[in-house]
């Protein structure tokens, strides 16, 4: 592999990485906090992709309008979803939060069938994107150069809110004893209520910025999630520096992987995840269960 | 006693009156939900358009057409099952569609079991049609051999010599290679083959293949990369120059409108591919009609080719049964065989030892047009196989 080629694929293995990290920190985020398991996520950033289309391509808003529409939309379905029924569950055992979100996956599905139909749908990249840079030895598209400025910095702002805030204090003591949160005063169900919106607009905003780079199609909600379950699993459930860490090895495997060995395509992510769970089976930056 | 006889002479009379009326059933399977229903969805339009059409003639035989449609969800295993219930619990009298080619393989499979007819009106894999065929399976689409000889012969005719070679790994792609490589010594003789890479089915991330086809330095790539994977492929490619200076020959119908119309302007350069059925072109005189009665059924001048399909099938299945005089599978079947029918795009005629009609597609140059936001194949030549 020359220099030009490894450099390419490492910064393509990032831009992979930046995207796919966006989208599982908020899986990872929900997880963290509510202990619930969504499989819903996929669709989430899904509708994200779809409403970007729309309000970008169909209505002709800039393409930035539509990533924000994508976000506060999912906000909004997680937060009248959480409100009205996931709340419902949270006593309940796995096994019924489960089936809820999986339900959930159905009905969405249906919904995005009613709303857009079945076409195939692309969308353009943002003006000033489209192109590449061209840097004498290896020529880099901008959009993936973008991608890989925003997902660092989505981490530190997730990090500042979650680890430097009063409210991410809240958050991380719900995580620990939510009676006792309560008993101290704490409107402990809007905690959770916002945590599965914020969670759930990173979807959104995550199927937003993939619009520009892939076709939008039905069905590309299935694969998606368990590439973030992959990715947070690696990284250690509910660890947010985690699932960072667990998204660049996502996307490096992925990428230099394919390129080595593209008969091992489908089997890689897994391969990947196979061998942190034999040596680390609580993730790379996960603690073992103590209880 | 004599009460259960009455039931019984009852049940009989019934059954006798019941007979005389009761409609043809025309099973069917596209995928109709998750990434297939892109395609399956409006192939069912189609079909619908036919099943209106017979029975506002008065059906086949005098007898009305009942289609009874189900999802085969792009998914093998499903789509045995769905097909199975098809036959024992609905009753259906003949079994069309099928999207993907490993969906197909499972629907001939059960077919031959069952001993039911199916017309297999999208899958394309070669292997249907020769090491698997048997007396109930017949296709109405064109096949990974026919495709992949035209494909060689747009390779020679475009003078290509290094050629990088895309599929994808499954059924279709490694039939279309197959295909591909047995035609290109005849239509190419002087192509070499410098890169051969194969992206999953289903992959949306192409980055790891894009730059070795920049660096292989080859003049033309064939491809069977379609829909989704072509659009995501030309997303990530596009902005590195990829379509400046490479020759895109491809089969996967991504010459429809319905890809072109999507891609609009960024609908790359340099390609050259195909499609069953274009909305603005045609090579019958049968086809104008055609399509303005599809676009009534679906408020839109700018059909989609899928429907062609599904709407020829459903064409085949009330030939065969006119002729045959019944719906016993074995007289349809033998009816089938030779048969020739005018469509949309002209008269087909079934092979009686290969059960492969001589569909064809059209193919041509995607060209921007000055008065159109979207590309349009021309000229569309329509090539049949002999």
């Amino acid at each position: 592999m020359t220099l030009t080629m490894f450099t390419l694929n490492a910064f393509y293995g990032l831009a992979l990485a930046m995207n796919m990290f966006i989208i599982a920190s908020g899986l990872n985020l929900i997880f963290g906090v509510l202990r619930v398991i969504n499989f819903a996520h996929g669709m989430f950033y899904m509708f994200g992709a779809y409403i970007t289309f729309t309000v970008a391509k169909s209505w002709g808003a800039p393409f930035f309008v539509g990533v924000l529409a994508a976000a506060a939309a999912l906000g909004l379905i997680a937060f009248a979803i959480e409100r009205l029924l996931l709340r419902h569950l949270y006593d309940r055992e796995h096994l019924m939060q489960l089936l809820f979100t999986f339900a959930l996956v159905l009905l969405m599905s249906d919904a995005a069938k009613m709303i857009w139909g079945t076409d195939q749908y692309s969308v353009g990249y943002p003006p000033g994107l489209g192109g590449a840079i061209n840097l004498g030895f290896v020529v880099l598209p901008q959009y993936q150069l973008f991608l890989c400025a925003i997902g660092p910095l989505i981490a530190v702002a997730m990090w500042l809110l979650v680890d430097r805030t009063r409210w991410g204090r809240v958050v991380r003591a719900a995580t620990q004893d939510r009676e006792m949160l309560a008993a101290l005063g704490v409107n402990v169900p809007m905690v959770y209520a916002a945590v599965f919106t914020i969670g759930s607009a990173l979807a959104g905003v995550g199927g937003a910025l993939a619009a520009p780079r892939i076709a939008l199609v039905p069905g590309m909600d299935a694969t998606i999630i368990n590439e973030c379950f992959i990715i947070v699993i690696i990284g250690g459930l509910g660890n947010l520096w985690g699932s960072f860490l667990g998204a660049l090895a996502f996307g490096f495997v992925v990428q230099f992987g394919t390129v080595l060995a593209p008969n091992w395509q489908d089997v890689l992510p897994y391969l990947l995840m196979l061998v942190v769970l034999l040596i680390r089976p609580w993730g790379l930056l996960g603690r073992p269960e103590t209880n | 006693m004599k009460y259960s006889v009455m039931l019984a002479a009852v049940g009989i009379l019934g059954a006798g009156t019941a007979v005389a009326q009761q409609p043809i059933k025309i099973g069917v399977l596209y995928p109709l939900t998750g990434g297939g229903a892109v395609y399956g969805v409006p192939a069912l339009a189609g079909h619908q358009l036919a099943i209106e059409e017979l029975n506002a003639k008065g059906g086949i035989m005098g007898r009305k057409v009942e289609s009874i449609e189900r999802d085969d969800k792009l998914n093998p295993a499903s789509a045995s099952s769905t097909m199975k219930e098809l036959i024992t619990k609905d009753k259906v009298d003949i079994v069309l569609g099928g999207l993907s080619s490993a969906v197909g393989l499972a629907m001939s499979e059960v077919s031959k079991q069952e001993k039911v007819v199916y017309i297999a009106t999208i899958p394309k894999t070669i292997q249907m049609t020769t090491d698997k065929l048997h007396k109930y399976v017949f296709r109405t689409a064109s096949n990974t051999d026919f495709e992949g000889d035209t494909m060689a012969m747009l390779a020679g005719k475009n003078k290509l010599s290094k050629i990088c070679h895309l599929e994808l790994d499954y059924a279709y792609g490694n039939d279309l290679e197959v295909g591909i490589l047995k035609a290109l010594p005849k239509h190419a003789p002087n192509a070499k083959i410098v890169l051969t890479l194969k992206p999953k089915l289903g992959a949306t991330d192409f980055n790891p293949f894009i730059p070795q086809v920049m660096a292989a330095g080859c003049d033309g790539v064939l491809s069977g990369l379609w829909g989704p994977h072509f659009v995501s492929w030309v997303k990530q490619a596009a902005p590195l120059g990829f379509f400046n200076k490479i020759k895109w020959i491809s089969g996967g119908e991504i010459g429809s409108h319905e890809i072109a119309g999507e891609l609009k302007g960024e609908y790359p350069d340099n390609v050259i591919s195909n499609a069953y059925e274009l909305w603005y072109a045609g090579n019958d005189p049968s086809h104008k009609e055609f399509q303005a009665r599809l676009a009534k059924k679906l408020n839109t001048q700018e059909t989609p080719q899928w429907a062609a399909l599904g709407y020829i099938g459903v064409m085949y299945a009330a030939a065969a049964m006119e002729k045959a005089k019944s719906t016993d599978p074995d007289k349809v079947s033998a009816a089938l065989e030779g048969l020739t029918i005018g469509t949309p795009v002209g008269k087909l005629t079934i092979d009686a030892k290969t059960h492969q009609a001589n569909i064809g597609q059209f193919w041509g140059p995607m060209v921007k047009k000055p008065d159109r936001a979207y590309r349009m194949m021309e000229p569309a030549e329509y090539i049949q196989p002999k």
